[in-house]
């Protein structure tokens, strides 16, 4: 006979069934029209006749992908470095420290969470345009940076709380200052939330449409998922398996590196949501 | 004394970066939306509310701002509905139960933008993959213009916002279910309860506080949302599946209404804010008990 646990195996997998095909459709799209010969990506047939793997070399060149790229990763590692270098002090006096003003900063973070850069976008691009920074990377690494402190100060006091006090207290004992305490205890301590927590920031920035797309104007300052819809946007012909494979390539590595480390985040925020 | 100051010297440059690039946008806003302003920006006249009552008149904004109640409500609800099933299933155990949990949060690993773009071709009328699909199947025999139509296209947008929006949900649930003691159920599997009544008496009483933080958190997002709708159909054909944010968007940067499209973000403000204080208030619920 069956045993329960194969049975509820079928049940479960019977009705997963139908949200996993529309999860995984569109990936099967993304990579088979990638893979396609140009001549039959305009074909109903789904299957290419043979896998044309130097769509991807073609279109690095045709998409100027080398340069988003680039671009990608500067306004990223800025908004990353940037929120955290602000953040870990915040979020170190947080979780440290009980001052006046302690619950109005939680308040002020959450309520700057909601705002999504959209709903301020006219606003944002009369800042930068009132400063000469429109199309300027460092600016919008900078907006990315504000929109994420939020979000990375709340993840990393919810790891700072978990770490207990006591080690701190021992080496105050044995007569260490409070910064060498930070340097030598503390923040060894940190270091894997303050890498999920970076991770997450950069991912953020890397995904981010609205901000690139408004402040952004010429292709040299593109980023990624701008440069990708330029392709697609407002013209007449689109050559698909050269827009699939820059998505394709553009989405992989960081969704593998979101899928790995998804449960850090649950946790920190779920952490971060009952204190 | 030096202790003293230490926690605000530590808050300042978080609190003054984050107050120049939120708050200051939201004074400006205030400056524009009651002014007359020029398309390039010129500050005229202080009109008081004649901005907002400009956008009152405006069809367009009307049709927008219930066509955001829709896409919310459909999105949300859509979400929840799917996600309470496949967080309770993903929570018992099974055989590639891990291969279904990575398969259900992937859509929340990719950017929005990338997602609308490749359902923007999958939905493509003349060789889309979607319509090859189903005529593969026998479930159509000419192709749909997808993305031709409000018809079609907005409830295929509202489809994917559901999709994308399931991972982050169903994470809220998992996370409410692993909560609830195993031993509920067996007393109630002793006492000859049916799966459907332990759903009813025991699994939907202790998620509740999960889906209503669900459920406010998706709203604040989905109200938000701008890449699906922006990448799939700019809020065209004809303005027909704009949504605030899109809506948004044009009177800024397309029709250059300055004044109008502050007033819209005012008014998408004031909405969040309601939001949030709701949010707020049930955090603190779930803070006391």
């Amino acid at each position: 006979m069956m045993s329960p646990k194969f049975k509820r195996t079928i049940v479960a997998w019977g009705l997963l069934l139908p949200l996993v095909v529309v999860t995984l459709f569109p990936f099967a799209v993304m990579f088979l029209t990638a893979v396609k010969p140009a001549q039959e990506v305009l074909t109903p047939n789904w299957w290419p006749s043979e896998f044309r793997w130097s769509n991807f070399s073609g279109m690095w060149a045709a998409a100027g992908f080398g340069r988003a790229l680039v671009n990608s990763l500067h306004v990223s590692l800025i908004a990353t470095i940037g929120a955290l270098i602000v953040s870990i002090p915040a979020a170190y006096a947080m979780s440290r420290f009980r001052f006046a003003g302690h619950g109005a900063f939680r308040q002020f973070l959450l309520i700057s969470q909601m705002i999504s850069p959209i709903v301020l976008v006219l606003g944002l691009f009369r800042l930068l345009a009132a400063f000469g920074l429109i199309e300027n990377l460092n600016a919008v690494g900078g907006v990315y940076m504000a929109f994420n402190i939020a979000f990375t100060v709340w993840m990393l006091q919810s790891y700072f709380d978990t770490i207990p006090r006591d080690l701190e207290e021992a080496s105050w004992m044995e007569g260490g200052s409070r910064w060498l305490t930070l340097r030598k205890v503390f923040l060894p301590l940190c270091v894997p939330a303050i890498a999920v927590t970076a991770i997450f920031t950069f991912i953020n920035a890397w995904n981010e449409f609205v901000v690139a797309l408004t402040m952004l104007r010429s292709q040299e300052s593109y980023t990624l998922p701008i440069q990708v819809f330029s392709l697609v946007a407002g013209r007449y012909t689109v050559e698909w398996h050269y827009v699939m494979a820059a998505t394709l390539i553009a989405t992989v590595p960081v969704a593998i590196l979101f899928v790995w480390l998804q449960r850090y985040l649950v946790r920190g925020l779920s952490l971060g949501a009952v204190k | 004394m030096h202790n003293r100051a230490l926690p605000y010297l530590l808050t300042l440059p978080s609190l003054i970066l984050a107050a120049v690039v939120i708050f200051w946008p939201v004074l400006d806003l205030i400056q524009i939306a009651t002014h007359d302003v020029s398309r390039f920006g010129q500050l005229r006249d202080f009109s008081g509310a004649e901005n907002f009552r400009a956008l009152l008149a405006d069809p367009d904004f009307i049709r927008a701002l219930i066509r955001t109640g829709v896409w919310t409500a459909a999105v949300v609800g859509g979400a929840l509905l799917v996600s309470i099933p496949v967080a309770i299933i993903l929570n018992t155990d099974f055989y590639g139960r891990s291969v279904a949990r990575v398969i259900v949060m992937l859509p929340w690993a990719v950017s929005l933008t990338m997602t609308a773009i490749v359902w923007r071709w999958a939905l493509n009328g003349e060789s889309g993959m979607l319509n090859s699909a189903l005529r593969g199947l026998g479930l159509i025999d000419q192709n749909i213009q997808w993305l031709a139509s409000a018809a079609t296209a907005f409830p295929m947008q509202i489809m994917i916002g559901i999709l994308v929006t399931v991972p982050f949900t169903t994470t809220i649930f998992l996370g409410g279910l692993s909560s609830i003691p195993d031993d509920l159920y067996e007393a109630a599997a002793l006492e000859g309860a049916s799966p459907m009544q332990q759903f009813r008496r025991i699994t939907f009483p202790l998620l509740k506080p999960f889906i209503n933080i669900a459920i406010v958190l998706n709203t604040i997002y989905v109200f938000n949302s701008f890449p699906i709708i922006w990448v799939m159909t700019q809020g065209g054909p004809a303005n027909s599946t704009d949504i605030l944010v899109t809506y948004l968007y044009k009177l800024a940067f397309r029709i250059g209404k300055l004044g109008e499209a502050s007033a819209v973000s005012l008014v998408m403000l004031a909405i969040l804010l309601v939001f949030t204080a709701i949010y707020v208030r049930l955090a603190m619920r779930g803070e006391r008990a």
